[in-house]
């Protein structure tokens, strides 16, 4: 007992920040008190873990394999090269990739910011048409988008022909095609958790003399970075992956998104099955950067109002 | 106030294009920067090799050429819905079996075949890019199905699907290999692959007017043939001889066959290519058909390029399609890079020697394929068979399944 | 419309006129930019917006589209006003995305809900004059015994503007004419030079073009033919030339379609969009019209849709239903045990947990597909098993949502994981201190708080998997059917049944499907509504 609490006293200091280590005194055996401190949840992350990855490693596996094929992977590869990798990253893939970045990072920043703004409106402001604005917003996403694509298509072939910088076959176009989508989930998602930060604060802000927007800038937006982390990071992987209007839009290869071109090598059932070892390399790939931009937005995630206290 | 900046940017783009979504409409193509002959093409097999036709074509006109590759199962109808918008390609190149639909749309123009280039093509890739009396497209690869067999495994070609059991039967009592055959069936099933066993035990899917087109009021699934040719098909289903597996589908035979855990597989000569690189002794055959029945008679398809109605620059599309790809020498470089069955028949004799097993696939299709009709109609028939088809390997009675499928298509069809 | 009534813009700081005082003027510090860097900022950015509608009117002046530049100036003002009145405050926060979301999101429902009223399908795409054109380009067959030129485009004069010819070689006979709009016309042999091939290289009197000339002319190449006593001849490329007659042509007197050779005529129905024969053989080129209410009358009458109809909604339900709940359930479980403050190695577990999330969806459709496979599957294969389990529609039920619960659950994890941080820890100690059970902490702060943030995201998750089309496609195409019944499967979610009904025919029927889009919109919309109605109390709580 004396060990564990040892172990844990520092980092139960640090996480209720100036509370006292009170938990000690309400342990039992030094076994049981590890199990209910910190056992169980290396028990869920740890099962949590093996059914997200296996099928992940069914990927990586393919990928590894220089014969990979969707149907004769295994869990762990029989043959290992990077052949897969080397011959994805010497045709247009990388130049896919970059777009993918860019139209992964600007979308999520500005769907981000666009949402936070209404979720602030939602959340702050009574007005009239606020609940009518709200409930639009959710019926719009309920609509069964079947004919979307071909409207879409009709809309952007005449903004192609008047302005070709932002119509098909411009990753400019389809950004501002995903910023419609902006206001949608996100925008709810975001209002839910401004509504959870007490209203006192702008009160007492606006009192001192703040405007609304410093009163935005200022107070609400810093307070919920770990939703604007969450959001951004959702918007990120949502540009990154979407394929289906993307591959409508995007025909030239110099302007195709990672996920289009991924796509466009299952796509046919024919070849699906012999590209997909190369298939494979290119998503693996392409998980790499929202891995990494995890990793960096996880500090504000997981840091939120108690940042500095918690160094997982 | 750090974002207000971009609130107001974006603000300011999202007007543009607002405008752009309710005022445009009347947009005139103008505006010169042409960049010449734009081609659509599907991203699987093959659109490498179209790319290196098309660089040619470019070099030759000093035009500059764009090939874009599409994925391959949205190709066409995003093709129609391009020109819809007024935005389509010049060329599109993609299966005969859409050219029913694009007729219909108006988004493909007939060309005129000369006599030279037409005697030069195998008669049944012309035939199936013919269309109401009009020739469509050029023709540049004709598939059919065929049976590869591991030869180390099986050294004969089965004359009959009893012989092919009985080998496969042996190999696996000997446990050489777990299945008897890889024949795509798949959980929805999937019609293109047991055609060449339905054509066997009589059945056919439309009937033939006079002419040679399909008459799309003779359905082949509600003639009685049909329901004998589905019980022969079930007894070498999963609760008959286990033959034919619904575990057993497009994404798995290839490996089934290249990890030597069948010695048959029916595939296309598509495959071909990829079983090159694979380890296994190969050969290949026609589909054999049953002892009792007819010839087994695969699907053939063809790829072709269309020249589009509404494309920008639509001489230049007719020059690639009817004077450029009628050439010989543009065939014969196009099956080079994509070791396809050649459609002219010039092409065929110069490969004869070098690719043998792609000559014999040309030869089986032009012997005992029967073209895949090209009427739109066919786009219902699909689904339901395939699905009929699945019931019936799984072993339910083939006469209530090929009747309901049979229904429902003429519902469809008819609707 | 959104009008401000709230006191946020009553504690403006100095510098502009108080709200309450009848109008407030126009100005760019006048809503309360107080600060000298956000003036600035405010400056620059209405200059762009000034700028991109400069930039974006060019054309439309250019292509004389009024109505589009009338809309641009429109929201060009408006763009003005809201960030320079103190009147529009929550507008200044709701612009941009609503002006994304009418031209992305509404405009395609806009035009899914109008295309439900006309016949919208393959081979009624276009106008009545774009079917006409069809028509007689698709009929357009060489005149018997001509032959096909060796064809050089040619202009008689300047290359851009002089008039076309063709000059044509006929093969057969070694003979040389240059057409013209007037007919052909015999050229002499001494005129002209020839290639080895036969074709006309140069021609005394007439320009060759080349291929960039031909291209810019495409648009009076497209209108010239050179005409002959049994057609007309026209180019087929840059290098051939054909006598060539339509064989059917229409006539505007009897709006009808006639058959040179066999004389037979299709009138036009402008009901259907379609020209029919006396015997009711209807031409496939056809064209758009609007047809009232039949689709939806379609949707009524349709035996398979009422046989099914109740089967599909009440799994639909449950689909959406029991996805939200199991992704969220585990989303918890998972965010609970890696928030421990006491656990190491946090980074570790939270980056390989959302990996699934990270992975091109279609192909982790792909796989797991694979996986459930009954003969060579990676499920039976561990468990041991010979299931079939996307044969039987309970068992491919089961694994349709484990399939979604796997591709979900890190969503409602990483969600869940960033609302617990939002809830004031003091809170939660509090109670964990006293009550020494953080289950009881949990149930009474936690979780309650965590619903407040969640639950509109937990409806609209509940609105998106109730049209989850690709989870549904990829996986079991909706099956497993039943040998009887091919149209609707055992796990047919409302979107894919229609798909299959709306895209199962001879071509894509659009204004059938919109119309059963609307049908579905109006069942789950109704629903939504009934739900959002009850989060009325949730979002009051502070």
């Amino acid at each position: 007992m004396a060990i564990t609490g040892n172990q844990a006293g520092p980092q139960t200091i640090a996480a209720v920040g100036e509370g006292p280590p009170t938990e000690v005194v309400r342990l039992g055996t030094a076994k049981g008190n590890w199990f209910r401190r910190v056992g169980w949840s290396h028990l869920v992350g740890v099962l949590a873990l093996v059914f997200s990855l296996f099928p992940i490693l069914f990927v990586v596996s393919a990928a590894l394999n220089p014969v990979g094929t969707l149907s004769s992977s295994q869990l762990l590869p029989t043959r290992m090269s990077l052949d897969n990798f080397g011959a994805i990253l010497s045709g247009s893939f990388p130049r896919w990739f970059w777009n993918s970045l860019l139209i992964g990072v600007l979308s999520a920043a500005l769907s981000m910011f666009i949402s936070a703004c209404a979720a602030f409106a939602f959340s702050r402001f009574r007005f009239t048409g606020r609940r009518a604005g709200l409930l639009a917003v959710l019926l719009i996403q309920l609509f069964p988008q079947f004919l979307a694509i071909v409207a879409l298509y009709l809309i952007f072939a005449d903004i192609t022909n008047l302005w070709p910088a932002i119509g098909l076959n411009s990753i400019w176009g389809l950004l501002l095609l995903y910023l419609g989508g902006a206001l949608g989930v996100n925008t709810w998602l975001m209002k839910g958790f401004f509504d959870t930060i007490p209203k006192d604060l702008d009160e007492s802000a606006k009192v001192d003399g703040a405007s609304h927007a410093q009163v935005f800038f200022g107070i609400i937006l810093p307070l919920v970075r770990p939703i604007l982390a969450v959001t951004g990071l959702l918007g990120f992987i949502a540009a990154v992956n979407e394929f289906l209007i993307a591959s409508v839009f995007l025909t030239d290869d110099s302007v195709k998104t990672a996920a289009v071109g991924l796509y466009g090598l299952v796509a046919d059932p024919q070849t699906a099955n012999a590209n997909f070892g190369l298939f494979a390399a290119g998503a693996v790939i392409l998980a790499v950067p929202t891995v990494a931009l995890f990793q960096f937005l996880q500090r504000y995630i997981v840091g939120g109002l108690t940042a500095g206290a918690v160094k997982g | 106030m750090r974002g207000c900046r971009w609130k107001l940017a974006v603000g300011a783009i999202v007007a543009t294009t607002t405008l752009g979504a309710c005022g445009g409409g009347t947009g005139d193509a103008g505006g010169g920067g042409d960049s010449g002959l734009l081609i659509w093409a599907g991203s699987g097999t093959g659109g490498d090799a179209l790319k290196q036709v098309a660089q040619r074509f470019g070099e030759e006109n000093g035009v500059p050429v764009d090939v874009e590759l599409l994925p391959g199962d949205e190709l066409q109808t995003n093709f129609v819905t391009a020109s819809q918008g007024n935005n389509a390609p010049d060329v599109v190149c993609g299966a005969h079996d859409w050219i029913g639909n694009l007729v219909q749309n108006g988004t493909i123009d007939p060309i005129q075949l000369l006599p030279a280039v037409r005697e030069d093509l195998q008669p049944l890739a012309v035939q199936a890019v013919t269309y109401n009396g009009q020739v469509y497209g050029m023709p540049f690869t004709m598939n059919s199905l065929v049976l590869y067999r591991n030869t180390d495994l099986a050294p004969d070609a089965p004359a009959t699907i009893e012989d092919l059991v009985a080998t496969g039967q042996q190999l696996q009592a000997a446990g050489r290999v777990t299945e008897v055959l890889a024949l795509p069936v798949s959980d929805t099933g999937n019609a293109y692959f047991m055609y060449p066993l339905f054509t066997s035990a009589g059945g056919y899917v439309f009937g033939t007017a006079p002419d040679g087109s399909f008459d799309s009021t003779d359905l082949g699934l509600a003639a009685p043939q049909a329901v004998t040719a589905y019980q022969q098909i079930g007894a070498l289903g999963e609760k008959g001889q286990g033959v034919l597996k619904r575990s057993i589908s497009a994404e798995n035979d290839l490996s089934l066959f290249t990890d030597g855990h069948t010695a048959f597989m029916v595939e296309g000569p598509w495959q071909l290519p990829n079983l090159a690189k694979s380890s296994v002794p190969y050969d290949i055959s026609p589909v054999p058909g049953f002892a009792d029945g007819g010839p087994a008679s695969p699907f053939i398809t063809v790829d072709a390029c269309y020249v589009a109605s509404r494309g920008e620059h639509r001489t230049l599309g007719q020059e690639y399609v009817a004077n450029f790809w009628s050439r010989p020498d543009v065939q014969a470089a196009y099956q080079k890079a994509a070791e396809a069955v050649p459609a002219s028949l010039t092409v065929l004799d110069q490969i004869r020697d070098t690719q043998p097993l792609v000559a014999e696939a040309a030869d089986i299709a032009a012997q005992s394929g029967q073209i895949m009709p090209s009427i739109p109609e066919m786009a219902a028939v699909w689904d339901p068979w395939g699905k009929a088809e699945a019931a019936v390997v799984a072993g339910a009675d083939p006469r209530t399944t090929i009747t309901a499928a049979a229904t429902t298509i003429r519902g469809a069809i008819g609707g | 419309m959104a009008r401000s009534t709230v006191d946020v813009d009553t504690a403006r700081p100095t510098g502009s006129p108080p709200g309450g005082r009848g109008r407030a003027g126009l100005g760019v510090g006048s809503d309360g930019t107080s600060s000298p860097l956000g003036l600035v900022l405010k400056i620059a950015a209405l200059a762009l917006l000034a700028a991109v509608a400069v930039w974006g009117a060019v054309p439309l002046v250019r292509t004389q589209n009024w109505i589009g530049l009338a809309v641009l100036v429109a929201v060009t003002l408006l763009g003005f006003y809201v960030y320079l009145s103190p009147r529009t405050i929550p507008l200044k926060y709701l612009l941009p995305g609503t002006l994304f979301l009418i031209a992305f999101q509404i405009l395609p429902i806009v035009y899914t809900v109008a295309t439900a009223f006309t016949n919208f399908s393959d081979g009624h795409r276009g106008s009545k004059e774009e079917a006409i054109a069809a028509i007689e380009g698709a009929s357009v067959q060489q005149v018997p015994g001509s032959p096909v030129y060796d064809l050089t485009i040619a202009a008689d004069g300047d290359p851009s503007t002089g008039d076309l010819v063709f000059l044509l070689a006929d093969p057969t006979t070694d003979q040389v004419f240059a057409g013209t709009s007037d007919g052909l016309a015999p050229l002499s042999a001494a005129d002209v030079q020839r290639s080895d091939a036969g074709r006309i290289t140069a021609a005394e009197g007439y320009t060759v073009l080349d291929v960039a000339q031909i291209s810019d002319r495409q648009d009076d190449l497209t209108a010239f033919t050179v005409p002959t006593d049994d057609g007309a001849i026209r180019n087929q490329g840059l290098s051939s030339a054909f006598d060539g007659a339509p064989q059917r042509a229409y006539d505007a007197g009897c709006d009808c379609i006639t058959d040179a050779a066999s004389g037979r005529t299709w009138t036009a129905d402008d009901g259907n969009g379609a020209f029919v024969a006396d015997d009711g053989q209807t031409l496939a080129q056809g064209w758009r019209v609007g047809v009232g209410l039949r689709n939806f009358g379609a949707i009524f009458t349709n035996d398979v849709i009422r046989s099914s109809f109740l089967r599909i909604v009440v799994w639909n339900f449950a689909f959406a239903f029991l996805t939200v709940l199991i992704t969220f359930g585990l989303g918890l479980l998972v965010a609970l045990a890696l928030n421990n403050p006491m656990l190491k190695g946090k980074t570790f577990y939270r980056s390989l947990i959302i990996l699934p999330y990270a992975m091109p969806a279609v192909a982790m459709y792909l796989v797991w597909r694979n996986m459930f496979n009954t003969d060579f599957g990676l499920i039976n294969r561990i468990l041991g098993t010979h299931v079939n389990w996307l044969g039987n529609t309970a068992s491919s039920m089961v694994a349709i949502l484990l399939v979604q619960l796997w591709l979900g659950y890190n969503y409602m994890f990483l969600v869940i994981t960033g609302a617990l941080q939002s809830i004031p820890k003091d809170l939660t100690e509090a109670a964990g201190v006293d009550g020494a059970k953080p289950f009881y902490a949990f149930r009474t702060i936690t979780f309650p708080l965590l619903l407040v943030a969640l639950a509109p995201l937990l409806i609209s998750s509940f609105a998106f998997n109730f049209n989850n089309f690709n989870a549904i496609y990829l996986v079991t195409q909706g099956g497993p059917f039943s040998p009887d019944n091919p149209s609707a499967g055992g796990t047919d979610l409302l979107i894919t049944y229609t798909y299959r009904l709306a895209f199962g025919g001879a071509g894509a029927d659009y204004g059938f499907a919109a119309a059963i889009s609307v049908v579905i919109f109006l069942i789950v919309g109704v629903i939504s509504v009934l739900a959002f109605r009850r989060t009325r109390a949730l979002e009051e709580v502070n």
